[in-house]
C-alpha cells in the first residue's frame, strides 16, 4: 500500500518540480526564470525521479491514477488519469537526465542569444508535452502530448526565424505531422465508435482487430517518427540550434511515434498485415536513411539520418512483435544520440560556426574530450559489443535473425547495419583524423565544465545504461538463447564489414581523385530523390485540382455545358445531321422508303 | 378544284377498297396541274416528285387491298384482316400523308408550289388518308404507328430549326402535327379527327396571311407588319397556337392526347413526344419573333396594301 502511495506522490512530485517554473512567474510578480533556475529544475526532477523508478524496479509495482474525469457524454468520459508502467517508469529519468545535461550544454551553447529563456522556457514546455505524451494512460491525453511536442517542434526548429530555410523546415516538420495526425485522428475515431472508451486498458483484446486503425496508427508513427514516405522533414530540422535537435529530434519528440505502437501493441499483437508493414517499412526507412547518410557532408545532418535509421530499426522490431526490445533501443539510443549531438554542437562552436565534415580534420589533438566521448557514441550506435546501443541493437538483429518473417526485411536490416557502421567511421575519420583543413584562427577551447560535464554524463550514460536497464526490466517474452555462432555474430561480422569498407574509401582520398558523378552517389546525394520528386509535384497538383474543379467542373460543365449550352449543341447536331439528309434526291426518298417497308414487313 | 373535291368525297364515303383507292387516285392527278400551275423549273420538280411518291402510295395501297381480299376474300375496308396488308396499308398511308421515314417529299414538294396550293396540300390533300386511317385504325400495328409517330415529331422538330423558307418550315410543322394525330389514333380516333380538324384550321390561316403579305421568306416576314399590321398580331397568336400553348386552342388536342396516352400508360411516350414538342415551339417562337415581336420604332416609307385579304379567318384559332 504504501509503495503504491510513494510511487504515485514521488511521480506527482516529479511532475510538479517541472511545472514549477513555468507557472511561478505567472504568480508571483518579481520571479523571473533563467536558464539557471530551469536546468536546476529539471536536475533536482531527474533525481527525484529516480525515486520511482527504484521503487518500481524493486516491486514491480505498476500504477494507473485518475484524478479528474472529464463528462464529454452521458456514455463516454475522459478521465485524466496517468499510467506508470515499466515504459513511462523508465522513460521519466532517461529523459530528465537527458534533458539536464542539454539544458546545461545550452547554457554556454545560447549564451549569447538574447532570449536564451525563452528558449529554456520553450524546451521545458516540450519536455512537459513529452512526458504527458508517455504517462498517458488514454488516447486524449496522449494526443494532447502528440500535438503540444508537433508545436514545440515548429517553434525550436524556426527558433533562428530570420532564415528562410528555417521556416521552410518547419513547415514541413509540421505538414508531414499533420498528415500522420490524420492517421492518429482516424484511430482515435474508430476506437471511440467501437470500444466506446479511449483508455488504453480497453484495448487488450485477444480478438484480431481489423486493419484500418492499425493503418491509421501506423502512418501516425510514420509522420512522427519520419519512416520512409514522411520522412523529409527529420534532416530538414537540423536547421534548428544544436540544443533542439539533440533534445528532439534525437531522443524523444521522435520517438513519439513509436511510443504509440509501443502503448498500442496489444491491439497490434494479432493482426499479421500491420505486423508486416511495420517490418517491411521499417526496413526499407532504416536502409534508405542509412543510404543517404553516406554521402551527406554537414555533420548534423549524418547525424540525423542515423536516427532516422535507427527509428526504422525501432519500427522493424515493433514489426517482429518485441515491443519491450523497441522501448529499450529507444531508451539507450537517447543517451548515445543526444551524446552526438552535443559533441557536434561542440564542434561547430569551436569552429565558428562550421558544420561541413570536409572542412574539419585533426580535431583530435585539438577538442580531445569531446572528440573521445563521439567515438564512444559512434562505437555505441554501431553496436559495439557491451556499450550501450550493443544491449538494444544486437538483440533485435538476433531476433530478426531468428524469426519466421521477412527476409528481405531482414536483408535490409542487415545491410542497413553495415552502412551505419560505414558512416559513423567516415564521419570519425574526417571529424578527427588525419591533418587538420579547417581554417587557422579558430576559436577552438574546451575549457567551459558548462559544455564537457553533459558530455562526458551522456558518455558514462551510453557506456552503462544498457547494462543497467537490462538488468531491471523484466522480459515479457523469451529471448531467442540459442542460435548458430554465424547468426550470433551476424550483427557484429555486418559492422565489421562496413568498417573495413569505410576505412578502404578513406585510402580512396589519398588519392586526390575528382569524384565522378555516377547513378549512386547521385542517388545518396539528393536523398533518394524523394524531395525532388514529391515536394513540388504534390502542391501543384493539389492547386491545379483545385482549381479545375472549380472552374472546369462547376462553372463550365455542370452550369454550362450541362444545362443549357450542352442541350443546345446537341439539338444543333441533330439539326445538322437531319439537314444534309434531305437533300432533294427522289432516288434516295424512294429507296429509303423502299427500305423502311422491308424493315417493317420483316420485323412486324 | 372541282376534281378535287369529288376525288375526296368519294374517299370518304367509300367501304370498298377499290373506291378508296379511285377516290385517291382522282385527288393525285387533280392537284398535280395545280402544283405545276406556275410553269417554274421548281414547281415542275416538285408535281413529278408529288406524282412519283403518291403513285407508290397507291400503288401499295391497293396491293395491300389485294392481298387482303386474296387471303379473307372480300374488299371491306373496316375488314383488314390479313397482317401483312395492315403494314403495307400502314405505309401507304404513311407515304401519302408525310409521315417519318416517308417524308421526304413534303417539304420539296411544299417549296415548289404557291402559297395556295401548299394550303390545300397540307390540309385537303390529308383529308382522304387521314379518313382511311381512321376506318382502319382497329386493326393497325399500333407499335409501327407510335415508332413513326415520333420519328415525325422529332424530324419535323430537328428539320424546322435550320429552314429560313415559310413554306418549308410548315411542312415540317404539317408533319409534326401528323406525328401527334397518328399516335392516339388506335387508342382513341375521335382526338385524331380533334386534332385534324384544330390544325388545318390553324394552317389554313397561317398560309392565307403568307399569302395576303407574300412572305416566303423569313427576312420577308420581318416586313410583314408594314404591309398588314392587324395581320401581323394576329398571324403571331395563330403561331403561337400552332405550337401549343395554353389559353390559345392549339393547346386542347395536345392536353387530350397527351391524358389520353397516359391513361394507357404510355407516360414516357407522352414525355418523349413532349419534349420533342420544344423544338417546334423554337421554331414557332423565331417566326413570332420575326414577325412581330421586334418591331422597329420607326414606320416604313412604302406602304403597300393588297386587295386579297382574309383577316376574318385569322381571329378563329385565338378563340
Amino acid at each position: 500500500m504504501e509503495t503504491a502511495l510513494l510511487l504515485n506522490t514521488s511521480m506527482l512530485l516529479t511532475l510538479t518540480i517541472i511545472l514549477t517554473p513555468m507557472f511561478l512567474p505567472l504568480l508571483l510578480k518579481n520571479f523571473q526564470s533563467s536558464p539557471q533556475t530551469l536546468t536546476t529544475t529539471i536536475k533536482t526532477a531527474f533525481l527525484v525521479s529516480l525515486m520511482p523508478t527504484t521503487l518500481f524496479m524493486y516491486s514491480g509495482l505498476d500504477s494507473i491514477t485518475s484524478y479528474w474525469e472529464w463528462k464529454f457524454t452521458m456514455n463516454f468520459k475522459i478521465p485524466l488519469s496517468f499510467k506508470m508502467d515499466q515504459y513511462s517508469m523508465l522513460f521519466f529519468p532517461i529523459a530528465l537526465f537527458v534533458t539536464w545535461s542539454i539544458l546545461q550544454f545550452a547554457m554556454s551553447y545560447m549564451a549569447s542569444d538574447p532570449h536564451i529563456t525563452k528558449f529554456f522556457s520553450y524546451l521545458t514546455a516540450f519536455l512537459i508535452a513529452m512526458l504527458t505524451l508517455t504517462l498517458a494512460n488514454n488516447m486524449f491525453l496522449l494526443f494532447i502530448g502528440w500535438e503540444g511536442v508537433g508545436i514545440m517542434s515548429f517553434l525550436l526548429i524556426s527558433w533562428w526565424h530570420g532564415r528562410a530555410e528555417a521556416n521552410t523546415a518547419a513547415l514541413q516538420a509540421v505538414l508531414y505531422n499533420r498528415i500522420g495526425d490524420i492517421g492518429l485522428i482516424m484511430s482515435m475515431a474508430w476506437l471511440a465508435s467501437t470500444l466506446n472508451s479511449w483508455e488504453m486498458q480497453q484495448m487488450f483484446s485477444p480478438m484480431e482487430t481489423p486493419t484500418l486503425p492499425l493503418l491509421g496508427l501506423i502512418l501516425a508513427a510514420t509522420g512522427k517518427s519520419a519512416q520512409f514516405g514522411l520522412h523529409p522533414w527529420l534532416p530538414a530540422a537540423m536547421e534548428g540550434p544544436t540544443p533542439v535537435s539533440a533534445l528532439l529530434h534525437s531522443s524523444t519528440m521522435v520517438v513519439a511515434g513509436i511510443f504509440l505502437l509501443i502503448r498500442s501493441h496489444p491491439l497490434l499483437t494479432n493482426n499479421k498485415t500491420a505486423l508486416t508493414l511495420c517490418l517491411c517499412l521499417g526496413a526499407m526507412s532504416t536502409l534508405f536513411a542509412a543510404t543517404c547518410a553516406l554521402t551527406q557532408n554537414d555533420i548534423k545532418k549524418i547525424i540525423a539520418f542515423s536516427t532516422s535509421s535507427q527509428l526504422g530499426l525501432m519500427m522493424v522490431t515493433i514489426g517482429l512483435n518485441l515491443p519491450q526490445l523497441a522501448f529499450l533501443h529507444i531508451s539507450t539510443h537517447a543517451f548515445f544520440k543526444a551524446m552526438l549531438f552535443l559533441c557536434s554542437g561542440s564542434i561547430i562552436h569551436s569552429l565558428n560556426g562550421e558544420q561541413d565534415i570536409r572542412k574539419m580534420g585533426g580535431l583530435q589533438k585539438t577538442l580531445p574530450t569531446t572528440t573521445s566521448c563521439l567515438t564512444v557514441g559512434n562505437m555505441a550506435l554501431m553496436g559495439t559489443p557491451f556499450l550501450a546501443g550493443f544491449f538494444s541493437k544486437d538483440l533485435i538483429i538476433e531476433n530478426l535473425n531468428t524469426s519466421y518473417l521477412n527476409t528481405w526485411a531482414l536483408l535490409l536490416t542487415l545491410l542497413a547495419t553495415t552502412f551505419t557502421a560505414t558512416y559513423s567511421l567516415r564521419m570519425t575519420l574526417l571529424v578527427q583524423a588525419e591533418s587538420t583543413r579547417t581554417p587557422t584562427m579558430t576559436p577552438m577551447n574546451e575549457n567551459s565544465p558548462q559544455t564537457l560535464n553533459p558530455i562526458t554524463r551522456l558518455a558514462l550514460g551510453s557506456t552503462v545504461a544498457g547494462l543497467l536497464i537490462t538488468s531491471f526490466m523484466t522480459p515479457t517474452q523469451t529471448p531467442p538463447m540459442t542460435m548458430p555462432m554465424l547468426t550470433k555474430t551476424a550483427a557484429i561480422i555486418a559492422t565489421t564489414l562496413g568498417l573495413i569498407f569505410a576505412l578502404e574509401l578513406a585510402n580512396m582520398t589519398h588519392t586526390m581523385t575528382h569524384p565522378k558523378q555516377n547513378n549512386l552517389l547521385n542517388f545518396s546525394s539528393t536523398l533518394g530523390y524523394f524531395n525532388i520528386l514529391t515536394h513540388r509535384l504534390s502542391s501543384t497538383n493539389l492547386l491545379y485540382t483545385g482549381q479545375k474543379i472549380a472552374t472546369h467542373l462547376t462553372d463550365l460543365s455542370w452550369y454550362k455545358k450541362m444545362g443549357p449550352e450542352g442541350l443546345a449543341d446537341l439539338q444543333l447536331m441533330a439539326s445538322k445531321a437531319s439537314t444534309t439528309l434531305h437533300k432533294g434526291l427522289i432516288k434516295a426518298y424512294l429507296s429509303s422508303s423502299a427500305l423502311s417497308i422491308l424493315v417493317i414487313l420483316l420485323s412486324l | 378544284m372541282l376534281s378535287l373535291a369529288l376525288g375526296t368525297m368519294i374517299t370518304i364515303t367509300s367501304n370498298h377498297w377499290v373506291t378508296a383507292w379511285a377516290g385517291l387516285e382522282i385527288n393525285t392527278l387533280a392537284i398535280i396541274p395545280l402544283i405545276s400551275k406556275s410553269h417554274h423549273p421548281r414547281a415542275i420538280e416538285a408535281a413529278t416528285k408529288y406524282f412519283l411518291t403518291q403513285a407508290t402510295a397507291s400503288a401499295l395501297m391497293l396491293f395491300s387491298s389485294m392481298t387482303n381480299a386474296w387471303s379473307s376474300g372480300q374488299w371491306d375496308i373496316t375488314q383488314l384482316t390479313n397482317p401483312p396488308s395492315c403494314l403495307l396499308l400502314t405505309a401507304a398511308i404513311a407515304i401519302k400523308l408525310g409521315l417519318t421515314p416517308f417524308h421526304f417529299w413534303f417539304p420539296e414538294v411544299l417549296q415548289g408550289s404557291s402559297l395556295t396550293t401548299a394550303l390545300l396540300l397540307s390540309t385537303a390533300m390529308k383529308f382522304p388518308p387521314t379518313t382511311i386511317l381512321l376506318l382502319t385504325s382497329h386493326s393497325l400495328n399500333p407499335t409501327l404507328l407510335s415508332t413513326m409517330a415520333i420519328m415525325s415529331i422529332a424530324l419535323g422538330g430537328w428539320m424546322g430549326l435550320n429552314q429560313t423558307q415559310t413554306r418549308k418550315i410548315l411542312a415540317f410543322s404539317s408533319i409534326s402535327h401528323l406525328g401527334w394525330m397518328t399516335i392516339i389514333i388506335t387508342y382513341n380516333p375521335k382526338l385524331t379527327l380533334l386534332t385534324f380538324y384544330l390544325y388545318s384550321l390553324m394552317t389554313t390561316s397561317i398560309f392565307l396571311s403568307m399569302n395576303s403579305t407574300n412572305t416566303l421568306k423569313l427576312s420577308t416576314l420581318m416586313t410583314s407588319w408594314t404591309k398588314a399590321p392587324m395581320l401581323n398580331t394576329t398571324l403571331m397568336l395563330t403561331l403561337l397556337s400552332l405550337a401549343g400553348l395554353p389559353p390559345l386552342t392549339g393547346f386542347l388536342p395536345k392536353w387530350l392526347i397527351i391524358q389520353e396516352l397516359t391513361k394507357q400508360e404510355m407516360t414516357t411516350t407522352a414525355t418523349i413526344i413532349s419534349m420533342l414538342s420544344l423544338l417546334g415551339l423554337f421554331f414557332y417562337l423565331r417566326l413570332t419573333y420575326c414577325s412581330t415581336i421586334t418591331l422597329p420604332p420607326n414606320s416604313s416609307n412604302k406602304m403597300k396594301q393588297w386587295s386579297i385579304k382574309k383577316p376574318v379567318n385569322t381571329l378563329t384559332p385565338t378563340l
